[in-house]
């Protein structure tokens, strides 16, 4: 069974027929090429997966393609500059706040998201909001570290 | 080796990943971003059941639903393939497939593969199958399978123990017999695992017209996986391809040889490329445990503390692992004694399989568990003693003045300064003073608790410690190989056999090479990953160990070193100059103190790959070296049975602060120092990350993770939600301090650092719940510490 769907992607606009259980990172991953989103339990718990739909984290492996028509879906692609790294990216290279990589998609969509609505927030506040990412290589100290450096960059660049 | 040159300095700098560029955009290569045109999909069928019969397999109604390309049944494997090499020979030959043929041995074996156009039509078929079993009873108690007890896995073997032994190092004996005292204690751990965030998978792809076969796996040990695969395969090794892409983490757990091969004989049969990569709860299920295990231990001592002997009896699940099974007891027995001088040692193993999950190498390897045993020891010794539990170990340290220092068991300490780890770490941590607070939360009815633990970190295996167990030697030594080359147009580029999964070699090894060819990391090109195509490697090639700063900087240091010498005798031939007077610095071979004699590696590279008549006489053309460095503290062993397991000692202090909940039992880590000598750090930023994270695992292992069976051998933590990890709420800041004792028998003077944390964090979080409980009368004996384990503690003293 298949349904046709409509949505945009980091700012593109797709249509595709979808198989009505197509997961979102499957469709992300599969059918749009955009391998950047990461696929880790496929339960909804680790976090690798999380994109913005329509501006909020959400876990790609457990929304449907389907589900997501009208919506806009934003990727760790949608978050790359053309050219060179955003501060946020830039951060995470600094602070070392990556190992294998694996995690960094989801963990800087979640930052993102964070950032978006808190200018400055508290070690606690970014611990939260990472709370429901799983890193199995840095511990968590460096990405806090990163994201607590984008904050205070962003304040000091306006 | 002569001590690295420094003419940038840039090893030793706390310089940024090279790979994160590509890492933090999500424009990494992972296995599953790999898509060959024509791409099957595999999906596994597995076993329901720990112990069962296959009595009738049907596979019709599979194979006849659309987009079902083949399905290949054990029995097919079994016809299509020889067995997997086992490490340690069984006493009759088992047959040990990629797929089980007749008898399923653990929860979670698959019995047959299905390959179509997507996962999903895959795992559609896979569950269309109709399996008839026979269950029998499951061996789950390793402790009854070396009574002899129990249902046996293999009834050719008349046993499920692989191997039983007593290894006794000095008088050990006479040390009981001399003892003031003697401390038993029994410890358990439970089976758990790193779980990298990347799943295990695999392609393989076969060209008949040449009869060969091409991999890409995130398979962390390429070089023993590509002697598995031509054996079992029985095509030589010349006609395989591996490629190992980024690797999403390993720790140990990133290999299965079986799923390549069940992937390269889908392929042959479909010509066509074909996948597998396991879903979440197929590699909490079936990828690779940690081994758990039941340890006793004795330790004798004299009244003021001084250690004696130490007498182990150490029972090992291994679950179904007939490739590697005894792996966590050589190694424990390598690191038995810790940073202790304990000078007769009785150490008596069973190796048992169990109807579980395959065990196999993780993130230390039977150290965290052999530290734990050993830590809670001294915890409980310094108790009894009414000795602080720092001094005591103050007084059995081995002295630096020690070194280097060989361990009854033939484990060789190379350097490290154990005392002023310790109170370094004392220091930091601020012990005293946080003593004093623990006093005064208590007085206001805070459960607070201090736990120190302390260990050594070995890097590199010496596979020839399994002749203790086979009597003979097959593989030895630590070593590898790497590939430094100067591109026609003057770039450098560098390659080594051991496939980074998170450890940035990419950087590290730039930056070594930069020091030795005068050039900065960013003008060389480290390539991603492995490709025994053209990676330089060895069977002892991967990544395991800890061993990359102890024989991975060998291999880059000794070919860098190589091209280097070509590139100045070039330059002295050009210039006309003597080679003592000739430096390499910023991108050019140069007269010392002449500006402007020089030329820059792109002259030199035109000269040796273009316009070769100007080479000095005799010199081959090309600017590319090969070299494979082995460490050198690796050796055979002796008649008296020792033999050093492992290589080049770092070691680490650890201390933490929690606070136990006494409404739910919930455990919080409030304070985490730890301080390491990892030798001389060959880039502190990833140093640093590699001790945050391998503490976390820690963590992990003391407080949340277990892989729990029931009586049965079923898997009650499959998924995530109830097989917990560490999340940043669970993790403290962790804060990390250094001393750096380089080794003197390593390149660099670098030691291992990936293990570091896992070894004593489990021991250490241990030590402060069990001081917080202290009130209670509690003593810590298996992990993990779960609010409702400390809950039912604080119950039951409650209620007494």
């Amino acid at each position: 069974m298949s349904a046709r769907v409509r949505l945009t992607v980091n700012g593109e606009a797709v249509e595709r027929d979808v198989e009505a259980r197509r997961a979102l990172s499957d469709f992300l991953r599969e059918d749009l090429g955009l391998t950047g989103t990461h696929v880790g339990c496929e339960h909804g718990v680790c976090g690798a997966c999380t994109v913005l739909v329509d501006g909020w984290s959400a876990r790609a492996c457990l929304l449907l393609a389907a589900q997501c028509e009208g919506a806009a879906v934003t990727t760790i692609e949608g978050l790359t500059p053309a050219a060179g790294l955003s501060p946020l990216q830039e951060a995470f290279r600094a602070c070392h706040g990556l190992q294998c990589g694996f995690c960094t998609p989801g963990m800087i969509v979640v930052a993102h998201e964070l950032l978006e609505g808190n200018p400055a927030p508290s070690e606690a506040e970014i611990r939260e909001a990472i709370g429901g990412n799983l890193c199995m290589c840095t511990g968590y100290v460096t990405i806090v570290r990163a994201v607590a450096l984008a904050a205070r960059g962003r304040r000091a660049g306006g | 080796m002569t001590p690295a040159g420094e003419p940038g300095g840039w090893v030793g700098r706390a310089y940024p990943l090279k790979e994160a560029a590509r890492l933090v955009a999500g424009r990494g290569r992972f296995l599953d971003d790999l898509a060959p045109a024509r791409l099957l999909h595999v999906a596994m069928l597995r076993s329901p059941h720990a112990h069962a019969r296959i009595v009738a397999l049907d596979v019709t109604a599979a194979a006849a639903l659309p987009g079902v390309a083949a399905i290949l049944t054990g029995a097919q494997a079994a016809a299509l393939s020889k067995p997997i090499r086992p490490l340690i020979p069984t006493a009759v030959p088992i047959g040990d497939w990629c797929l089980a043929a007749d008898r399923a041995r653990f929860v979670g074996e698959p019995i047959v593969a299905v390959a179509a156009v997507d996962r999903a039509t895959a795992e559609d078929a896979a569950e269309a199958i109709r399996v008839t079993w026979e269950v029998l009873p499951a061996a789950v108690d390793a402790e009854a399978g070396a009574r002899g007890e129990g249902p046996l896995l293999y009834p050719e073997l008349g046993s499920n123990v692989v191997w039983h032994d007593t290894l006794t190092y000095g008088d050990v004996d006479a040390a009981f017999a001399a003892a003031d005292g003697v401390l038993r204690e029994r410890f358990e751990m439970q089976r758990y695992a790193s779980t990298p965030l990347e799943t295990f998978g695999c392609i393989a792809a076969y060209d008949a017209g040449t009869d060969a076969y091409t991999f890409w796996s995130n398979d962390q040990r390429p070089g023993l996986t590509m002697s598995i695969l031509a054996e079992s395969l029985g095509v030589p090794q010349s006609r395989l391809r591996l490629t190992c892409p980024d690797i999403g983490g390993g720790f140990g757990n990133k290999r299965r040889p079986a799923w390549l091969l069940v992937c390269a004989l889908l392929a042959k049969r479909t010509g066509r490329s074909v996948k597998f990569v396991e879903d979440r709860r197929e590699s909490l299920t079936a990828l690779m445990h940690a081994a758990g295990g039941v340890m006793e231990v004795a330790l004798a001592y004299r009244a003021d503390g001084t250690l004696l002997g130490l007498s182990v009896r150490d029972v090992t699940d291994e679950g179904k692992n007939l490739v590697s099974p005894t792996q966590h007891n050589l190694i424990k027995l390598g690191n038995i004694a810790n940073g202790y001088r304990i000078p007769a040692i009785r150490y008596e193993a069973w190796s048992v399989l169990t109807n579980k999950c395959p065990t196999g190498a993780n993130r230390g390897i039977g150290k965290p568990f052999m530290c734990f045993a050993i830590e809670r020891s001294m915890a409980l010794l310094a108790r009894r003693l009414g000795l602080d539990p720092a001094e005591l170990r103050l007084r059995n340290y081995v002295g630096v003045d020690e070194m280097p220092y060989r361990t009854p068991t033939g484990a060789e300490y190379d350097s490290g300064d154990y005392h002023a780890t310790l109170r370094a770490a004392l220091a930091r941590f601020r012990y005293a003073e946080r003593r004093r607070e623990q006093v005064e939360g208590r007085g206001r009815g805070r459960l607070l608790g201090i736990g120190v633990a302390t260990s050594v970190e070995p890097a590199g295996t010496n596979l020839a410690s399994y002749e203790i167990i086979t009597g003979r030697r097959a593989a030895s030594g630590s070593a590898e190989a790497a590939m430094v080359r100067i591109e026609p147009d003057g770039r450098v580029r560098a390659a080594i056999g051991d496939p980074p999964s998170g450890q940035g070699y990419e950087t590290v090894v730039a930056q070594i090479v930069a020091d030795e060819l005068g050039v900065a990391p960013d003008e060389v090109d480290v390539a991603r990953g492995f490709d025994s195509a053209t990676t330089p490697w060895l069977y002892l090639s991967g990544n395991y160990s800890n061993k990359f700063s102890v024989t991975d900087t060998g291999a880059v240091v000794g070919a860098a070193r190589r091209v280097r010498d070509k590139l100045v005798r070039l330059a002295a031939h050009r210039l006309e100059a003597d080679p003592v007077d000739l430096e390499l610095r910023d991108g050019a071979v140069r007269v010392r103190g002449v500006p402007g004699r020089a030329l820059t590696l792109g002259e030199l590279a035109r000269t040796a790959y273009a316009d070769v008549l100007g080479l000095p006489p005799g010199e081959q053309p090309g600017l590319e070296a090969r070299h494979a460095h082995q460490n050198p503290l690796a050796r055979p062993m002796d008649a008296a049975r020792r033999v050093p397991s492992q290589l080049v000692f770092a070691n680490a202090a650890h201390c933490c602060l929690v606070e136990v909940d006494p409404g739910t039992g919930g455990v919080r880590i409030l304070a985490y120092v730890v301080v390491h000598d990892c030798g001389r750090e060959l880039n502190p930023l990833i140093v640093e990350g590699m001790v945050h994270g391998s503490t976390a695992h820690g963590i992990g292992a003391a407080l949340l993770e277990e892989f729990r069976y029931d009586e049965h051998g079923q898997l009650l933590t499959s998924t995530f939600m109830d097989y917990l990890k560490p999340t940043a709420l669970d993790v403290p800041d962790i804060d990390v301090g250094r001393l750096e004792h380089p080794s003197p028998v390593t390149p660099l003077g670098a030691k291992g650092v990936g293990e570091g944390g896992a070894i004593p964090g489990p021991a250490a979080v241990a030590n402060a719940v069990e001081d917080a409980l202290a009130p209670y009368g509690v003593t810590v004996r298996a992990l993990p510490l779960t609010p409702e384990t400390v809950w039912r503690w604080l119950a039951a003293s409650r209620g007494a």
